[in-house]
């Protein structure tokens, strides 16, 4: 073959250039589900990621749990304090609740929810855009699937599970991500939107009609539950700001600074599949 | 010729590895960290300076392809910049006398430009949208590839040439 023995480099980088080529085509229109090949490429380096950061935890938590102890007493005694002025809290609440609905059905569904939620640590962060996916170190042998509502260690709303979910690993579509949508209600006014990330720090809230009345800036925003993948009542975020749209007359435009932050997402929960959701 | 291609996919396997390593440690100091230093550019470079152009290109299918898996990007758009990246940087490193640290640094950053610019146009082209440039941050990416991967280069020189005195 004395074509490829002379011009055997450049074939082997057109061969290449065109196997990318047509694995972009294949993904054009955007929005279908992943292909085997990207799940299998996820599968076989998340391990590596997970015992990356597993080694680093490690000899940072070795560090931290047997020599540096600094401080180590002032912290005990502000959680000590915390754990009883959220005690109180907790009694309070289940008091007020209890006015609405019996124990006995408080506590079946307390139970229902702890028993479902699944605590996961974040190993990475998406590396193209750190503000549309995380990897999380549980997966679908934990009992996570597709579509489980991820909230920080605040109760704030993180994002949803997607796909892939490997064994022990999954990926996390954040709420930050443009192609991502929550329904949403704000506290105070009422005001009935859909939150979509714009990729960056910030979200905006859409579908508010120009002629809505109500909205402030700093006005808190919970999910509704009606798109059947995020349960209703999670902290989503806060009313940015509110201006008027040249581009579209019709709506409002509203961007909303989400409550999560990343340096708070070590630790999150995966909440149980309450409302259902595609599967 | 087929034991060496098996051998450079193994290599690319392995180095592949190392960068999503590099990535995971990068990914745990911020999300800012990850717009600033791109783990995957880093270790393409590194490896296709001294190993060559068809070396660099596995190589950077199989980091560009790793880059796409963790990421909500259309899955094969860095793999394509990053095969490009790999030839073309092992290909020039062997016509050209990049044995200087400043030109070796210097060649580096115009490489590395090159793939952001052709991952960022890839990327537009593709989604039909402008990318988050994220205030800028996201420029500083070539020249921190330009300075690890001279640092990577300069360890690895200093590592061989202790071996060999030995």
């Amino acid at each position: 073959m004395p074509l490829w023995d002379k011009r055997q480099n450049i074939l082997l980088l057109t061969a290449l250039v065109v196997f990318h080529l047509i694995l972009i085509s294949l993904q054009i229109p955007r929005g279908q589900d992943k292909s085997l090949f990207e799940k299998s490429v996820f599968f076989v380096f998340s391990p590596v990621q997970r015992a990356a950061v597993g080694a680093v935890r490690g000899v940072r938590s070795f560090w931290l749990d047997y020599f540096d102890l600094r401080g180590v007493r002032a912290e005990n005694r502000k959680l000590k304090e915390d754990h009883f002025f959220l005690q109180q809290e907790n009694r309070f609440l289940q008091d007020r609740l209890g006015l609405f609905r019996s124990e006995a059905r408080i506590r079946e569904s307390l139970e229902r929810f702890r028993d479902g939620l699944i605590p996961a640590r974040v190993i990475g962060i998406d590396s193209s855009n750190p503000f549309r996916s995380l990897v999380l170190d549980k997966g679908s042998l934990d009992g996570v699937k597709k579509n489980m509502a991820v909230c920080d260690k605040f109760g704030n709303l993180v994002g949803r599970t997607i796909d892939p979910v490997s064994l022990r690993e999954a990926m996390v579509q954040l709420i930050t991500d443009k192609e991502s949508s929550v329904s949403v209600i704000s506290g105070t006014d009422r005001l009935v939107g859909s939150i979509t990330g714009l990729s960056g720090s910030v979200c905006e809230l859409r579908y508010v009609l120009a002629s809505t009345t109500g909205g402030a800036v700093g006005e808190d925003l919970q999910t509704t539950g009606h798109d059947r993948i995020y349960p209703a009542g999670l902290r989503v975020g806060r009313i940015a700001s509110i201006q008027k749209d040249p581009s579209l007359p019709l709506f409002r435009k509203i961007l909303v600074q989400p409550h999560f932050r990343f340096n708070t997402l070590d630790a999150v929960a995966v909440l149980p599949q309450v409302q259902g959701g595609d599967k | 010729m087929r034991e060496t291609v098996l051998k450079d996919i193994f290599r690319a396997v392995l180095g592949t590895s190392a960068a999503v390593l590099l990535y995971s440690l990068a990914g745990s100091a911020g999300p800012s960290v990850l717009v600033v230093l791109n783990a995957f550019s880093v270790v393409v470079v590194t490896f296709s300076v001294r190993r060559g152009e068809v070396f660099g290109a596995f190589l950077g299918t199989a980091c560009g392809l790793a880059q796409d898996a963790f990421s909500l990007s259309v899955f094969g758009l860095a793999g394509l910049t990053k095969t490009l990246l790999g030839f073309f940087t092992g290909y020039v490193a062997r016509r050209i006398d990049i044995s200087p640290f400043p030109r070796a640094g210097a060649f580096l950053l115009v490489v590395s430009t090159l793939e952001l610019g052709a991952w960022m146009l890839l990327s537009a082209v593709v989604r039909q949208e402008p990318v988050n440039l994220h205030g800028g941050l996201i420029l500083l990416q070539p020249p921190v590839t330009a300075l690890l991967g001279v640092a990577l280069i300069a360890a690895e020189r200093r590592i061989l040439a202790r071996r060999r005195e030995t």
